[in-house]
């Protein structure tokens, strides 16, 4: 049994890596793909061509493609993208400090939607079809259908520019993440809290609940004993995927709260055409939200003594 | 202490449903002695769990339980609390389900599983409620115990999780071990042995309450016969005067679907006709749209159980009055 589960690890690693690179390669070729000269773009329009030339071949833009691919790839593999085209700075030293921002209001809102979205959902699933499901499933609702960047301003008008509790924008210390926080997990806690819903009342149906309440146990003992683990199942693997999620959704509470993540990074470096430095962005993105869906199909595997068994 | 170990009087219990009061169970009367094994007998939707959930307290919305009485070695169980009935759950009456692939947490090893009922109703340290779960799980014919233990219910087979449940339900040693269908989802050779086991437990002293819808089960396990039909109880005896003398046409039908089984007829012989929907039964008997023996008064009157010898009841007309069939 351990040998198989050590080779499910390696398994999973695997795919991991498959993915990653899958990425990197369509990422390289898209970015390729996009007409206009990148240099061009950085000189403004009226650049000589001789200049433009010059600049490409010292940015490596006038080898052949496969060479490009190559350099391109052995570069991520020891953390070079080499330079940003606008910034005139290696790549990894600026999308460092700017992952730990966004990272920082990742798990912030993380934390808002787990913790937020299980407490509803179990409070709705307990309360089935009372007032206080309505409520619960209702104020869900609303988070997921409402777009960050509405809930973002509505947070901001509220708490910030009107009860002048929280900073308008920008971060010095942490209640500055606080309102981007909920702007960017409200719309998961939502969704969370709909699954949780779900789930717990499935699993309160199950036949073990009937031999667990023969048993002797009381309401609530059966919830915290019996169904809150068989009802997280499905739950972490959403969790999972809603992580990913924050992260592309930072996106947009970053511009709007000022905050200097890898975000606005990414952003910027679409506008100025910066192929580097978005491949940057987007390579590190995609390592965190694999390394992400890794540790969920672990801790999934953890949880369930089923999966655990199958090799 | 009386020798009474359950006496169930004028149950009813019903679901109430947007199609109106489902009458699950109907007036129905049910008493077990100390170390005896009583059957209920009937077919699938005649009422058989909801008797046995409504003396586990485990009736669920909407049903409910609309009158009689429970009781259980003296104490009324019908006016209790969920709180006290919690207490009596798993420690004097304990119930073992239909579905051994289902009954079991799959996320938490069955000797956990096991242990938690003593840890419930007892405060004795873990090492005293470890030794009393393996006790009670090579009781039950589990072998290697120690490495059961900590297996999950997806790493045992079906009979052996069986096994696992009824040494849940007989850990706290029981005043009444009610069994709902134990076999049904096991294949042949399995349910002899669980078979095998409860009529152990029964010869051990503990009362046991047997649902089944098979005959054969309950003819090897019974010491007295209860025949349900559309939530009553139709005819009921010691299980000699019942196979013997058997008086209802229910009754009959039955036990000419058990005699063809047995004499391997491809066929499958069964009563003709469909249970009656309990939202709206027929008034008089309401076995009479499949009974061969109909009478006028059937369809109008509904009939009462009468005594034809101390060890034998039936519910059927033709038994009513002085007139003997
Ligand atoms: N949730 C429910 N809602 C309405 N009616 C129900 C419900 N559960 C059971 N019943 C009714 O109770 C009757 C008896 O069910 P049950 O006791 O489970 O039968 P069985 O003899 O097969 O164990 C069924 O025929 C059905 O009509
Ligand atoms: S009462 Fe009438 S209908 Fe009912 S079982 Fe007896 S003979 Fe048949
Ligand atoms: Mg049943």
């Amino acid at each position: 049994m351990k040998g198989s589960k050590a080779s499910n690890l390696l398994r999973r690693l695997l795919y991991a890596l498959i993915a990653i690179v899958g990425v990197a390669t369509l990422v390289f070729v898209l970015l390729r793909m996009v007409p206009g000269n990148p240099v061009a773009t950085l000189l403004g329009e009226h650049a000589d061509k001789e200049t433009v030339e010059r600049i490409s071949s010292s940015l490596g833009l006038d080898k052949p493609l496969p060479v490009q691919f190559a350099d391109y790839l052995l570069g991520a593999l020891r953390g070079d993208f080499g330079q940003s085209y606008t910034l005139g700075k290696p790549v990894s030293e600026l999308i460092g400090p700017a992952f730990v921002n966004t990272l920082w209001l990742a798990l912030a809102a993380a934390l808002v939607s787990w913790v937020v979205g299980i407490a509803c959902g179990l409070a709705a699933a307990i309360h089935k079809s009372t007032i206080v499901d309505r409520l619960f499933m209702g104020f869900s609702l609303l988070g997921v259908s409402l777009p960050v960047f509405m809930v973002a301003m509505l947070l901001q008008y509220v708490f910030a520019r009107y009860l002048h509790w929280l900073p308008v924008a920008g971060v010095t210390d942490w209640t500055g993440y606080i309102l981007p926080a909920i702007a960017l997990g409200w719309g998961s806690a939502g969704s969370i809290a709909r699954l949780v819903r779900s789930s717990v009342i499935e699993v309160l149906q199950q036949d073990y609940i009937d031999t667990a309440r023969a048993k002797g146990r009381t309401g609530t003992q059966i919830l915290v004993l019996h169904a809150l683990r068989n009802a997280m199942l499905p739950v972490i693997t959403l969790m999972a995927m809603q992580f990913s999620g924050l992260l592309s959704g930072a996106f947009i509470t970053e511009t709007i709260f000022s905050i200097n993540g890898i975000g606005r990074l990414a952003v910027q470096a679409i506008a100025g055409r910066d192929i580097p430095l978005l491949q940057g962005t987007t390579l590190l993105c995609t390592f965190v939200i694999v390394m992400g869906n890794l540790v969920a199909d672990l801790l999934y595997s953890v949880c369930d003594p089923r999966v655990r068994k199958e090799a | 202490m009386t020798r009474r170990t359950l006496e169930v009087s004028h149950l009813n219990t019903s679901f109430f449903t947007e199609r109106g009061e489902v009458k699950a169970v109907q007036d129905v009367s049910i008493s077990v002695n100390k170390g005896q094994v009583v059957g209920i007998v009937g077919e699938s939707g005649c009422g058989k769990s909801m008797i046995a959930r409504s003396i586990m307290g485990l009736v669920k919305k909407p049903g409910k339980i609309v009158s009689g009485s429970i009781v259980l070695q003296g104490k009324e169980l019908t006016s209790l609390g969920e709180k006290e009935l919690c207490k009596i759950r798993g420690k004097d009456v304990s119930m073992v389900f239909q579905e051994p692939m289902t009954s079991l947490n799959p996320t938490m090893r069955v000797g956990k599983q096991v242990q938690e009922v003593v840890a419930i109703h007892e405060d004795v340290s873990r090492e005293e409620a470890r030794r009393r779960t393996l006790q009670i799980l090579s009781a039950v014919g589990i072998p290697e115990v120690e490495a059961r233990y900590n297996a999950y219910p997806h790493e045992l087979s079906g009979g052996l999780r069986q096994r696992v449940i009824i040494a849940m339900a007989m850990v706290m040693k029981p005043h009444l071990l009610i069994a709902d269908e134990p076999t049904t989802a096991l294949d042949a050779t399995v349910e002899t042995q669980i078979m095998a086991l409860l009529k152990q437990l029964a010869k051990d002293g503990t009362s046991v309450l047997i649902i089944s819808h098979n005959l054969g089960v309950i003819a090897q396990l019974a010491d007295y016969v209860y025949v349900m039909y559309a939530g009553r109880v139709v005819e009921k005896g010691s299980v000699f005067e019942l196979f013997d003398n058997p008086l209802h046409p229910y009754t009959h039908g039955l036990l000419g679907a058990v005699s063809s089984l047995r004499s391997q007829t491809k066929v499958l012989q069964t009563i003709p006709g469909v249970v009656p929907n309990l939202a709206h039964l027929p008034a008089g008997c309401s076995f009479a749209p499949r009974c061969s023996k109909c009478m006028a008064r059937c369809g109008s009157e509904q009939p009462k159980l009468v005594a034809v010898n101390p060890e034998h009841e039936v519910c059927c007309h033709l038994k009513e009055g002085a007139d003997s069939l």
